[in-house]
């Protein structure tokens, strides 16, 4: 473990042992003022990627924490003659209260919308500083003692403590991204509601993720402060300081600790050059030449050099052989041994639904429906287009919250509750359209449905090597999702589900897509799963696969409930083969 | 005594030849020593929005250069030329401090610099030079500029708050003088950059009192001015003696004058008076027509004025400007303060030029509206004035001071 968590950092060492044997060469103030400066943009965008790049929320606004932090530190010691060296760690830490507030009314918005909400953030705090008359601040020079107050006449000094920044921000974020704090976050990113299915508390996720950039943005600002020397505040609330993280970021490549850092190496350096030679001599066109090379890069990699480059280096590499899961990590967790024979008529209830309703605006998707499951069956749901299906699984699992009636699990009221609410109380499902998270290793998929349960990230591992086992995927567990078959994808969604131990299992329409020969294979891991203890309901449409899988049928019509049901009846029963089965059924429903 | 004299001659002509010969050879090593040319520094925005102010300064400069070369450059170091290096200190704060910082490492051969016409970049670009020890000059005239106790800059306009307080009285007696009635109340309207806060704040907290003028209407907007409707509105129902309009972008200021006409207000109906340059700008011609501007005052801090005839046509000839304002005439200027500082000096060493800085003989001031070319303890100019200008016929012409002044002020009547 120790050691696993140590070799990602080992780049990110050897970048900086690097950048500070250059740096240190480097006599030119000038030239060590832009070793700072690409320092400095890169943490930025390092904050900046944490947030937006791992949830996949833009957020247009990151300016507003940089210049929380750079007032920070020029106010704090302009009026209260406090050392820059305690005021970055304020800075920061407003910051975070800054990241806290602005997160939780804005988090209640999506995708554009939360976009342009963050766009207005540093425009208004903008106005209001200039309003407060803090046009043109300047740090004071202290004569008497610049260390006390960071004040170097060694611009070598500057870049080793905007390395040290760096290597924190940077170490930081890799193991965020290998923690369930960064599992979740990507989970969110490819699909918020199968991150909320999968037990995933995205809002207060969300809010830890805003917290913590908006704590490194503030404290970036306020090191920039130190560098800058006159803080206005269009120089760290404008719209180009938001701007400048999200081109770093998406220049250098989203989501992951080198994206940042490759764009900033590149692109502060580029700029600076253009301005210092062509700029007295052509105006103006350093902006040109540096659009230009931002829109040559996004049109040719479009997430960004450090994705394209890797794709490049993976392609020209020979496929890496599979590594099998070492099979000592967990056996079977159900407490079920395979032998067991499953006895669905026990009785015991464990779902129980009664007059569950909702319509959209005059169309009632569901009325009025009750049933109940019990432990160990499987219960399959059908019913024309339409019907009411898939709306029943999100009134489930909380994706919608019923306008009528009530959801009883093993016993507890569980109505209204939200979906990762649900999902740590026992229901688990799967979707119709799967959304597996393309970038990651089915090992890294199914983890994210696992730390519902799971009190450490060990054990949500063994959790997740113990579903990965009982679908049969242990032997690709490590293999990136993006290069699975439709049938082990469909498989790995099933592990996700299975690794947070749900009680119920909500399948919608599993074997969708697949050929009859691979449709048998998951029934076969269906019928295990049920056999070991899983309570199934199931939505399908493939009749002659559902007919031998499940216990009880539950007819779907308008919403409501046609007929309710052992197999045999369900299909031969006239009401259902009229609305649903068609004449081609009846020829059957005769023998 | 004959052959003593003889004597006499001829050890003195002796010594004088072995004197001659010897200075001559140390006169030769003098020169060797001298620089043929010495570089001056202009940092100023010539790209993005700013480039046409920076632009006229670059004018400034290199007519002020071509004039001391013509006449023998720096006498003090053989005759040494001024050579300008140009510096874009770009359209932002973290540009100009990034420029900066270049100019000071790469051009290590500077003696001094001026620029950097806008405050902000100017505090960026001095907070570097300070450090570096380049003594550099500006026409930039924030009050905060010369207030951070440093050595190496020298402000060569009155700062705003002074600007207010000399120009508000005068103008004052000007409109006494022409209408027979003191103005007694007053309206405000400004935007919120770092100037107008600072012109307000001296303007409220001491100058409207010292004159007896009541505050009846203040408004502030964020530029850009989107819509100047609602500011004029309040100035037409308070009706005030006198209105203080303080754009600092030409855009603001045509939407603010058109609203003013719209509304019935202009041609002087109340008089208009500014705190910058803005409003005087060449480019507020191609927005606005002469009739629009006519009549509004300006409070600058310098401008092409009476005595300075031979430049303003020269700049009109050669770069096509119609008139001077204070970014050629002030930048014009400061070169001729550079080299009055390096024959002060005796090098071409930027040490030594900011020593003389310090210790200017206090000579008139040629180049810059009232005081001395001599600099306070804060780099200050001292005894700086203003300069106050008004629109006549299309022209901006500078009405006050009287020795200045190249035509008679028009106080607008109340119909």
């Amino acid at each position: 473990m120790k050691l696993f968590t140590l070799k990602p950092s080992v780049p990110v060492l050897l970048f900086a042992a690097v950048f500070a044997a250059v740096s240190l060469s480097i006599t030119n103030s000038y030239y060590q003022l832009m070793m700072t400066l690409v320092l400095v943009w890169a943490v930025f965008g390092l904050s900046w990627n944490l947030l937006s790049g791992y949830t996949g929320l833009i957020s247009f606004g990151h300016a507003a924490f940089f210049g929380i932090g750079a007032y920070t530190t020029v106010l704090g010691q302009i009026y209260f003659d406090i050392t820059p060296w305690l005021l970055i760690p304020m800075g920061a830490l407003f910051g975070g209260l800054a990241g806290l507030l602005v997160g939780f009314p804005t988090f209640r918005l999506q995708g554009h919308y939360f976009a342009l909400a963050m766009l207005a953030y540093p425009l208004a705090i903008l106005y209001v500083f200039e309003w407060l008359g803090f046009q043109e601040v300047s740090l004071p020079i202290k004569r008497e003692s610049p260390i006390a107050y960071m004040q170097f006449a060694d611009g070598r000094v500057y870049t080793l403590l905007a390395l040290v920044l760096l290597v924190g921000t940077a170490l930081l974020t890799q193991y965020i991204e290998r923690s369930r704090f960064g599992r979740a976050l990507l989970a969110i990113k490819q699909n918020a509601a199968a991150a909320e299915a999968a037990g995933i508390n995205t809002f207060a996720w969300k809010l830890r993720a805003i917290t913590l950039s908006g704590a490194i943005a503030s404290g970036i600002g306020a090191f920039y402060a130190i560098v800058l020397l006159v803080v206005t505040p269009q120089s760290v609330f404008g719209m180009l300081v938001s701007a400048q993280a999200l081109t770093v970021a998406m220049f250098g490549g989203i989501g992951t600790v080198w994206g940042p850092i490759i764009g900033a190496v590149i692109l502060i350096p580029l700029a600076e050059v253009l301005q210092a030679g062509l700029g007295s001599r052509l105006p103006g066109i350093q902006g040109v030449i540096f659009g230009l090379a931002i829109i040559a890069v996004v049109l040719i990699a479009p997430e960004g050099l450090f994705w394209k480059i890797r794709d490049v280096v993976r392609k020209r590499r020979p496929h890496a052989p599979v590594v099998v899961e070492a099979a000592e990590t967990a056996g079977p967790v159900g407490a079920a041994a395979p032998a067991f024979e499953r006895t669905p008529a026990t009785g015991e209830v464990i779902l129980e639904v009664r007059g569950l309703s909702r319509s959209f605006s005059g169309l009632n998707a569901v009325q009025e429906v009750s049933f109940q499951l019990q432990r160990n069956a499987i219960l399959g749901i059908i019913g024309p287009n339409g019907a009411g299906k898939t709306t029943l699984f999100n009134l489930l699992n909380g994706f919608l919250r019923p306008d009528a009636g009530t959801v009883w699990l093993d016993g507890r009221d569980m109505t209204g509750r939200k979906p990762h609410e649900l999902c740590e109380a026992g229901i688990g499902r799967t979707f119709q359209v799967m959304r597996p998270f393309l970038r990651m290793s089915v090992a890294d998929n199914v983890i994210v449905g696992a730390f519902v349960r799971a009190k450490t990230d060990q054990e949500a591992r063994q959790h997740a090597a113990a579903a990965i086992e009982r679908v049969g995927l242990a032997a690709i567990a490590d293999r990136l999702a993006a290069e699975l078959t439709t049938k082990e994808l469909r498989l790995m969604e099933l592990a996700r589900a299975l690794a947070s131990q749900p009680k119920v299992l909500l399948l919608d329409e599993t074997l969708a897509g697949l050929g009859s020969q691979e449709a048998e294979e998951v029934v076969g891991v269906i019928r295990r799963l049920a056999a070991e203890g899983v309570t199934i309901a199931i939505i399908e449409h493939t009749m002659q696969t559902m007919v031998k899988l499940v216990d009880r049928f539950l007819v779907l019509d308008h919403g409501a409930v046609l007929v309710e049901g052992l197999p045999e009846s369900v299909t031969r029963d006239p009401r259902v083969i009229e609305a649903y089965l068609g004449k081609k059924w009846a020829g059957h429903a005769d023998h | 005594m004959s052959t003593e004299d003889k004597t006499l001659n001829a050890l003195t002509r002796r010594e004088l030849l072995a004197t001659g010969a010897a200075s001559l050879g140390l006169f030769g090593v003098a020169r060797a020593q001298l620089p043929k040319e010495v570089k001056v520094g202009l940092i100023v925005p010539l790209s993005g929005i700013y480039t046409r102010p920076g632009q006229v300064m670059r004018m400034g400069a290199e007519m002020g250069i071509a004039h001391i070369n013509a006449q023998g450059g720096v006498k003090a170091l053989g005759g040494a030329k001024l050579k300008l290096v140009v510096i874009d200190c770009g359209d932002t704060t973290e540009k100009a401090k990034n420029a900066a910082q270049r100019m000071v490492a790469n051009e290590t051969e500077l003696v001094a610099a001026t620029g950097a016409y806008l405050s902000s970049f100017t505090l960026a670009v001095t907070e570097v030079t300070e450090r570096a020890k380049l003594p550099m000059l500006t026409l930039s005239y924030s009050d905060l500029l010369t207030e951070r106790g440093f050595k190496y800059i020298f402000q060569t306009a009155a700062p705003a708050s002074v600007q207010s307080a000399i120009g508000l009285p005068e103008l004052m007696k000007l409109a006494e003088a022409a209408s027979g009635k003191r103005p007694q109340t007053v309206a405000m309207i400004m935007d919120n950059t770092g100037t107008s806060v600072a012109t307000a704040k001296a303007l409220k907290e001491k100058v409207f009192a010292q004159l007896g003028l009541k505050l009846v209407v203040e408004e502030i907007w964020t530029p850009p001015l989107a819509d100047a409707t609602p500011l004029i509105q309040k100035v037409r129902s308070a009706r005030p003696d006198l209105l203080l309009f303080m754009p600092n972008a030409v855009s603001d200021a045509k939407l603010g004058l058109e609203k003013i006409k719209e509304f019935g207000l202009g041609q002087g109906r109340i008089p208009t008076v500014s705190f910058s340059i803005t409003i005087a700008e060449p480019d507020m011609l191609q927005s606005v027509s002469p009739d629009v501007v006519q009549g509004i005052m300006s409070i600058v801090a310098n401008w092409g004025s009476k005595g300075h005839e031979a430049l303003i046509n020269e700049l009109k000839m050669k770069y096509k400007e119609p008139w001077m304002t204070q970014n050629a005439i002030s930048t014009y200027g400061d070169m001729w303060l550079i080299k009055d500082a390096l024959e002060k000096a005796g090098k071409a060493d930027a040490q030594a030029v900011a020593g003389a800085f310090r210790n200017l003989d206090g000579a008139p001031a040629k180049y810059f509206p009232g005081g001395i070319l001599k600099f306070d303890d804060k780099g200050r100019r001292i005894g700086a004035g203003v300069v106050i200008v008004q629109w006549q016929s299309g022209v901006p012409v500078t009405v006050y001071p009287p020795n200045l002044a190249l035509g008679t002020p028009i106080w607008p009547k109340k119909s």
